[in-house]
Formats: C-alpha cells, sequence, structure tokens
C-alpha cells in the first residue's frame, strides 16, 4: 500500500467515492442501453413476424368444401418449406364454445410438430405476441391473429407465425459484448483521469508533507513554498506560530543573556576593588563570593538557554563547521601551550539533532578542558551509529582517577583550584546532553589521558 | 609597551588602567568603539585590551575593520560574552585571545605579555640575548645568572629591545610604544634612559645605528 493510500486518506476517499461513482453509473449505463438495444431488437423481429402474418392471411382461402387453404408455392420465404428452419406458421380453428382445433394448417417446416399456444381471447384481427418453445426445443417469438373470413362468418381460425429468436438474441449478446468492453475501456480512461486528477489535486499536500519534513529536520527554519488559496491561510498561521515561538525563545535567550552581561562586569569591578582594599579579609571573601556569583549566573545561564530550546522540533547543526570554528578559538586561547591538537575528519553531511549553542557549548567545554590539562595533544574524533553521534575528546594530561569521575561531573566540583574556570564545565555538557537524550562519560584515553564521550542524537 | 584599553564602564576601565600601569604598559584609553578605531588606526600599539559592548560601534565590528585596514595589532577581547559561538566569532574577526569577565589578574596580565611575545616572534617567557635574560613574568633581568636592577623606565625600553633582537628600533618608535598618547613626548629622554642601560649592561650589547635608531646584538 502507498503511503497516500491509508485507511481513511484523502487520497483513499476520493479515489473510493470516484471510483464507486464510476462503477454504478456505467453499470447503469451499460443495463440501460442492453435493454434498449434489446427492446429494438425485439420490435424489429415482431414486425418482421406480423409482415409474415399479413402475407399467410392474404393467402388464406376456403376451398370448394369450405376448408381453409394456404397454398405454400405462393410463399416466398424458402424457410416455410426447410423441416425445423426456425420459421413456421400453423392455423388453429376455433369453434364457438372455445374449444380449438390445432393445426389445421401448418407450415411445412413444422413438419409433424404443432405449436402450442395457450388459449387466448383475441378480438378480431387483434395481433397479440407470446414466447413459445420450438418442436427442437428452441426459443420461438409467436405473432398470432384471430380471423374471420367472409366466406364463412360462423368460423373462426386463429393464424400464427413463430420464428426462432436465437439469432436475433445473438445479436443482441453480440452488442452487449461490444457495450460492455466498451463502457469498460471508458471506465478505465476514467479511472485513470481520477487517479491523475487526484494526483495533481493532492500534490500540493505532498509538498506541504515535504515541507513540514524539512522543518522537522531543521533544515528550514519555517514552511518555505507556495500552496493553493485553500491552503495558505493554514501554512501562513503555522509560519507565524513558528516564527512566534523562534522570537519568544530568541528573545528570552536575549534577555537571560544580557542580564549575565550586566551582571558580569560589576562583578569584575567588586573583585578588583577589593582586591585594593586594606582590610586583607575583604578580598578572599569577595574574590569567593563573586566566584560564587558567577557560577549561578553561568549555570542558570546556560540552564535558561538549553530549557528554552531544547524540546523544538526540527534543529539541525552540522558537526564539522562547529567543530572547526571551536578548534580556531582552542588555537588561540590555548596558543601558549603549542599543543598538537587533533580535530579528525568529519564528514560533511553529519549532523547534531539540536541547537547550535547547545551543542557548541557542550563541545566548547571538553574542548576548553582538553586543551588545560593536555601535556602535548589532543585528539577529537566523531562516529556516526545510526541515529547517534558518538564524540570523544581524548587528551595527553594527568587524566582524572576512575573514583573521582562521577564527582567531577556533578555541578560546581572543580579537581584543580589553580585552573581558571567556574567549575561547572563537564556539569554543565552532562545537563545539557541528558536534555537531548544524550550521555556524557568520562574513561581512560589511549594517549595516556582522560577521554571524555559524548554521545548524542545525530539529525538526518 | 604600550596598551590600548577599550572599555565603556569607567570604574572597570580605571581599574584596568591601574593594573595596566602596575605591571609597566603605557596605557591609552577609548570608551567607545568610533574613538577606539580611530586611535587603533592611528597610534602604534603593542597590544589592544578590547571590550564588545560598546557604545556607537560594537567591539567586534572595530576588530574587523582594523583588520581589514591591516592593522595586526595583538587583540585581547575582554567581554562578559561567554558563549562559545560568541568566541569563535571574536576569535574568527581577529581576535588573538579571549578572556572572560569576571576575570584573575595574573590571567589577564600574563594572556598579554604571552600575546605580545608571540606577536615579536618570541616563544619563550625568558627573553634571552647573549649574556643578557629577561623574564617577562618577573620581570626580573639578569646578566650571566647575576640581577641587575633597572629603573622602571630603563626596564620598558630594554624590554622593547629585548623583544625585537638583531631589528634596528627607531627613537620615535621606542618614543611612541613607551608613552601613552597624552604623555609629553621628548624623544630626549629616550637617549637619556639607553645611556643608563649601557652602563649597566656590558658593553657594545645596544648598538647605535646612525641616523637610524638602535639595535640589541648578542656579542
Amino acid at each position: 500500500m502507498t503511503p497516500g493510500l491509508r485507511p481513511g486518506s484523502l487520497r483513499l476517499r476520493l479515489l473510493g467515492a470516484t471510483l464507486v461513482t464510476l462503477a454504478l453509473a456505467l453499470t447503469g449505463a451499460h443495463v440501460w442501453l442492453g435493454g434498449l438495444f434489446r427492446d429494438h431488437v425485439l420490435r424489429q423481429f415482431d414486425s418482421g413476424l406480423v409482415q409474415q402474418l399479413d402475407q399467410l392471411t392474404a393467402r388464406l382461402l376456403l376451398d370448394a368444401q369450405g376448408q381453409p387453404q394456404i397454398d405454400p408455392g405462393r410463399l416466398s420465404d424458402p424457410r416455410w418449406a426447410r423441416p425445423y428452419s426456425g420459421l413456421y406458421w400453423q392455423l388453429d380453428a376455433l369453434s364457438a364454445d372455445g374449444q380449438s382445433r390445432r393445426g389445421v394448417l401448418r407450415s411445412r417446416s413444422l413438419w409433424d410438430a404443432e405449436l402450442r399456444l395457450s388459449a387466448d381471447a383475441l378480438a378480431d384481427g387483434a395481433l397479440h405476441s407470446h414466447d413459445s418453445t420450438g418442436p427442437q426445443g428452441e426459443a420461438l417469438r409467436v405473432v398470432e391473429r384471430s380471423l374471420q373470413l367472409a366466406e364463412q362468418p360462423q368460423a373462426r381460425w386463429r393464424l400464427m407465425v413463430a420464428a426462432d429468436t436465437r439469432e436475433a438474441l445473438a445479436a443482441v449478446n453480440d452488442f452487449n459484448g461490444v457495450l460492455a468492453a466498451s463502457l469498460g475501456a471508458l471506465g478505465l480512461l476514467l479511472a485513470l483521469a481520477a487517479l491523475a486528477q487526484v494526483a495533481v489535486g493532492l500534490a500540493p499536500l505532498r509538498a506541504l508533507q515535504g515541507a513540514l519534513q524539512r522543518v522537522r529536520e531543521g533544515r528550514a527554519p519555517r514552511l518555505e513554498g507556495r500552496f493553493p488559496v485553500e491552503v495558505q491561510p493554514l501554512i501562513d498561521d503555522f509560519n507565524g506560530v513558528l516564527d512566534r515561538n523562534a522570537q519568544v525563545v530568541e528573545r528570552a535567550r536575549t534577555q537571560a543573556g544580557n542580564l549575565a552581561h550586566a551582571l558580569k562586569t560589576p562583578l569584575a569591578v567588586l573583585e578588583n576593588a577589593a582586591r585594593q582594599s586594606p582590610d586583607p579579609t575583604l578580598a578572599p571573601l569577595v574574590t569567593e563570593q563573586v566566584a560564587l556569583a558567577h557560577r549561578h549566573i553561568h549555570w542558570h545561564l546556560a540552564r535558561a538557554r538549553a530549557a528554552a530550546t531544547g524540546r523544538l522540533p526540527g534543529q539541525r547543526t552540522p558537526l564539522a563547521p562547529l567543530l572547526d570554528g571551536l578548534l580556531r578559538v582552542m588555537d588561540k586561547l590555548h596558543a601558549a601551550r603549542a599543543l598538537d591538537i587533533d580535530g579528525g575528519d568529519v564528514p560533511a553531511d553529519w549532523a547534531f539533532a539540536g541547537e547550535e549553542q547547545d551543542l557548541q557549548e557542550m563541545l566548547g567545554n571538553l574542548l576548553d578542558n582538553a586543551c588545560r590539562s593536555a601535556r602535548t595533544a589532543l585528539r577529537v574524533r566523531v562516529q556516526r551509529e545510526g541515529a547517534q553521534l558518538h564524540l570523544a575528546v581524548d587528551d595527553d594530561g594527568p587524566g582524572i582517577a576512575p573514583a573521582q569521575r562521577a564527582a567531577v561531573l556533578q555541578r560546581g566540583v572543580r579537581l584543580d583550584e589553580s585552573q581558571p574556570g567556574s567549575g561547572l564545565g563537564l556539569a554543565i555538557v552532562v545537563e545539557l546532553a541528558a536534555l537531548y537524550g544524550g550521555a556524557l562519560t568520562l574513561e581512560d584515553s589511549d594517549l595516556g589521558g582522560l577521554s571524555a564521550r559524548l554521545t548524542l542524537p545525530a539529525a538526518a | 609597551m604600550r596598551i590600548l584599553l577599550v572599555e565603556d564602564e569607567p570604574t572597570l576601565r580605571a581599574q584596568l588602567r591601574e593594573a595596566l600601569m602596575a605591571a609597566g604598559y603605557a596605557v591609552d584609553e577609548a570608551d567607545n568603539g568610533r574613538d577606539a578605531q580611530y586611535l587603533g588606526e592611528t597610534e602604534a600599539f603593542d597590544a589592544v585590551v578590547l571590550d564588545l559592548g560598546l557604545p556607537v560601534v560594537d567591539g567586534l565590528t572595530v576588530l574587523q575593520r582594523w583588520r581589514d585596514a591591516g592593522r595586526t595589532v595583538p587583540v585581547l577581547i575582554l567581554t562578559a560574552r561567554d558563549n562559545w559561538n560568541e568566541k569563535v566569532a571574536g576569535i574568527d574577526a581577529g581576535a588573538d585571545d579571549y578572556l572572560t569577565k569576571p576575570f584573575h589578574w595574573e590571567e589577564l596580565l600574563a594572556r598579554l605579555r604571552a600575546l605580545i611575545r608571540r606577536a615579536a616572534g618570541q616563544a619563550s617567557p625568558v627573553l634571552r640575548c647573549g649574556p643578557l635574560q629577561l623574564d617577562t613574568r618577573s620581570g626580573r633581568v639578569a646578566i650571566d645568572g647575576q640581577p641587575v636592577v633597572l629603573t622602571s623606565h630603563e626596564f620598558k625600553v630594554l624590554a622593547y629591545l629585548m623583544h625585537r633582537p638583531g631589528a634596528v628600533v627607531s627613537r620615535t618608535e621606542l618614543t611612541e610604544h613607551l608613552y601613552a598618547q597624552d604623555f609629553d613626548r621628548d624623544s630626549n629622554t629616550i637617549e637619556v634612559f639607553v645611556g643608563r642601560l649601557r652602563k649597566k649592561l656590558p658593553p657594545g650589547l645596544i648598538e647605535t645605528a646612525r641616523g637610524l635608531g638602535y639595535r640589541l646584538a648578542a656579542p
């Protein structure tokens, strides 16, 4: 079953309604036209029989003994003479008491059989037609007329002509066959036209499906393309919701960022002022409290941003350019350490199914940590397995003892207080990764130091 | 060494100026992007400390305009913006280092020293020229391991020359890099300092290239 023909789909509804209507209409047409033709053929047949009957009526004479006679020699159709030819006539005598004497005269073609018609009350000269059975069991059409001859007014006769209907009915059947084939072909063409109509009519919906898919996969920020006037209002509304959503997220993020930035400069001023104070206890206290405030800002800023964007659909961040940008930053920030940074080779179409800044925050923190602890070298490797990305950042630094690893993933723990840093880096990575259903693990690296392994959802 | 300090918050700017001057730098200041851009394009600095959120023209634009104009002065961005994408944007605009607020003074000064050293092509924090040794971190000078006591001006002249061993440095260049813009510059004072230095250092270490300037040469 194609995707468009699921039960309840528009395509199935449209096609179903069209095809059922088409079938009913064509069947009806077949029945009606077939019936018309059959009636026409039988009328023609009957009028032929009536002509024969008229001819016989004209030939009917009474002989000298008062017996009716029809001279076979004066009848033109050769079938009258050929036995069981399928064309028969017969003259019955009707007595006054309603009893009839059957087969007073018969055509030679009847041989020794006779036509048996049920009794019929006929007005003089009136025509009646019947269906009957012939001497060989064939279906017969019979036309009869009751007669009174002027020479013998007391005697009444029933003259009938019968003919085999097989040929006529065969013609009707032939016609029905041709009609069925023609209507079938017509039906097929109309069904194809209906298919084409549905395909053309529903094409914008398929385009819409594609546009939605792109939004879901993060390849487009909104529904793109022009759609029919019936659908466009829906598209515009949907895009409006997407835009508003993006604006709200952006505004929230900007405001959180602004607040953080606005707080940081006063904190720096405060800390510097405390250092110049003659009170020797003030500087350490303020430094400690400023550092604490900074951690809170950093932590909640990262969380607010992640909460605002972590669950939005349709996000896609290509990995390679982001990693390159961060490596350029590491190159500068840690230039004094002259580290050998191996960024590996990431295929251009690998992407993270999430927000760019979140990936930057995770990867940036891991790289920054690795640069701080590495002795001479660090290495980044990315692998893709199905719908998951595995990022590994390895360094040749002192590493972290297995017993301490769980602790450093917790908020605010710093193993080396002499190193600058908020002590939130790994905790933020853990928090962000969890938002995306990923994880961070710390292991021993074959380079000798720590291997930070981050698992994240891959984008299509 | 002369530093351009660009920061719009007056208290922090004053604190930074004090700290930088205490570390032996000549400091010029700007509190908005337009002034900063003008100073950076017209004056000779050994490094720039640049805030990003500036009035009139923002810091990133100022930096891009300097780089577009071919100014290669080392720039350290000092900002409250600590997102990685902002760091990437800063580095890609041409910054040489990026430090976020709040910061530790020691780290800012260490990074500035390293920037100036690297810009002069010196890898080690300890500069050497023959028997002469200058530790940029501690500001100590020694000859064959024996400490030499220098005044702050003597130290600044020697440090500038030691960042450029073998190169001829004109008196004008020395003046430009040792004094801030609003300082009353007199190149004759440079001659006085060079003369005093020569008395404290082994003979022949500071050569005079007549009509051109001075050159530090290992004997």
